[in-house]
């Protein structure tokens, strides 16, 4: 009997053990890189986020800024402003593996959801770049509003979201390239964020963000800390960056009103999620830095130094 | 100390709400004072006028910080936000004064960009203001 129990409880304890290897060797898995763009020193940092470390520092064009990172594809985009040009990281080795030329000042970036493209704001021509992510190179071209800025692309309708920044309005396309909507935002749109039946974007002159319904095109606007500049929005919360605030809004969308404002480094400009670690990160332009947060009580776990005027305006996060 | 002050408010009387191009400029300067942080701050936050011309965007006595943005066009610059912070020096008679500023240039449409409204004159032009800012202020907190 003894024996029989000592069994069972080696057994249990053996099983433990493989329980415990297993989600270590899951946990090991999760891609948990944050790119950050350092548009002061053209640089990349690039961040581990379970170690919360700086694992490298990758030269890339001048004046980087956008971002998008493709999962499935481990590549990251990065838009260098001052260039004019793409530079695309293999996020395995982190390496660059192409530059691609484009002769025009690449604002910002996002991708489709199959990641066979890539969509880039063009800032001085006013269009959508769509580059090709098989062959690299441009394909595409969609001539768009004045001052294109931020860009999102919304999977449950493929539509393509783009604020016009000096135009105070934000407009949507179809994948053919149609415009189906222009809609009046708050002043200065600069970020923009969707998610399902939503698009969200971040109006700077007057502390607002704007939430625009992708079915019936009705809006609402709600009033946040100054100079916001992007909007992230998950679990019915949306987190918005205050960049005169150096703090984080969190609106609670099921009211549509702020419930507080949590403090970030100076200068917050963007925001992304690791949505299996449950982990936010803002980039800091002011203090280069970046601010990593528990999303689950907004506690702020780590401030870690990046490069001069760390932005990141888009995907960040390897997931 | 009135004199630095009117000073200040010339160089700084800057924004433009106009649009800018995409890359935010900074500049980051600081002083060493030989007198105590408490008495610079004192000196410092004591910007009546300034307050009135500015938008201040906060004000905080513990940190000795404050914030301010510029809302008339003066510079080739814009979108203009500073902040002033005294931090304590290497001894307590001590106090070092760190100047930060974010704007961008005035010009915002496709480039060639033209002389005297590119990112190197908007930097230029804030330097000259925090620089000669900076300095003027040390002579006055140390003439006292």
């Amino acid at each position: 009997m003894i024996i029989k129990n000592k069994k069972i409880i080696l057994i249990t304890f053996l099983c433990f053990l493989l329980a415990l290897i297993y989600f270590y060797n899951n946990y090991q898995k999760i891609n948990s890189k944050a790119y950050i763009t350092n548009q002061g020193d053209n640089t990349v940092s690039i961040v581990d986020l379970k170690t919360l470390q700086v694992i490298k520092t990758l030269k890339v064009g001048i004046a980087p800024l956008g971002i998008t990172i493709l999962n499935k594809k481990n590549l990251g985009f990065i838009g260098n402003v001052g260039t004019d040009d793409i530079s695309v990281i293999d996020t395995r080795t982190d390496q660059i593996i192409k530059t691609i030329k484009l002769n025009t000042a690449p604002l910002s970036l996002t991708s489709s959801p199959d990641e066979s493209k890539v969509y880039v704001t063009d800032w001085f021509k006013n269009n959508i770049l769509i580059i090709s992510v098989k062959e690299m190179k441009i394909i595409d071209s969609i001539k768009v509003g004045i001052t294109p800025s931020g860009i999102a692309f919304n999977k449950k309708y493929n539509y393509l979201i783009v604020t016009n920044r000096d135009s105070n309005s934000v407009e949507i396309y179809n994948e053919n390239k149609k415009l189906i909507k222009k809609l009046a935002t708050g002043k200065h749109p600069f970020g923009v964020y969707t998610k399902d039946k939503y698009a969200y974007t971040a109006n700077v002159y007057d502390d607002t963000i704007t939430i625009i319904d992708l079915e019936n095109w009705s809006t609402k606007v709600i009033k946040v800390g100054a100079h916001p500049y992007n909007v992230l929005v998950h679990n019915n919360y949306g987190l918005v960056t205050n960049t005169v605030d150096d703090s984080l809004s969190i609106i609670d969308l099921k009211n549509n009103k702020e419930l507080k404002k949590i403090n970030t480094g100076e200068t917050p400009e963007n925001l992304d999620l690791h949505y299996k670690l449950n982990i936010l990160v803002v980039t800091n332009w002011g203090s280069d830095s970046i601010s990593i947060y528990d999303f689950k009580n907004l506690n702020l776990i780590k401030e870690i130094k990046t490069g001069a005027q760390s932005r990141s305006f888009g995907d960040f996060i390897l997931q | 100390m009135r004199k630095f002050i009117l000073a200040l408010i010339t160089l700084l009387f800057s924004i433009s709400i106009f649009a800018h191009g995409p890359t935010p400029q900074k500049v980051q300067e600081s002083v060493t004072v030989s007198v105590t942080p408490t008495k610079a701050w004192s000196v410092i936050k004591d910007f009546s006028d300034f307050k009135k011309i500015m938008k201040i965007r906060s004000f905080d006595d513990e940190i000795m910080k404050i914030k301010y943005e510029m809302l008339k066009k003066d510079g080739p610059f814009s979108d203009y936000n500073a902040y002033i912070i005294v931090k304590k020096g290497s001894n307590d008679n001590e106090s070092i004064i760190q100047w930060t500023a974010r704007f961008y240039r005035t010009y915002k449409l496709n480039p060639p960009i033209p002389e005297g409204e590119d990112d190197a004159t908007a930097v230029a032009a804030v330097k000259n203001i925090v620089g000669p800012g900076l300095a003027n202020l040390k002579k006055a907190l140390e003439s006292k």
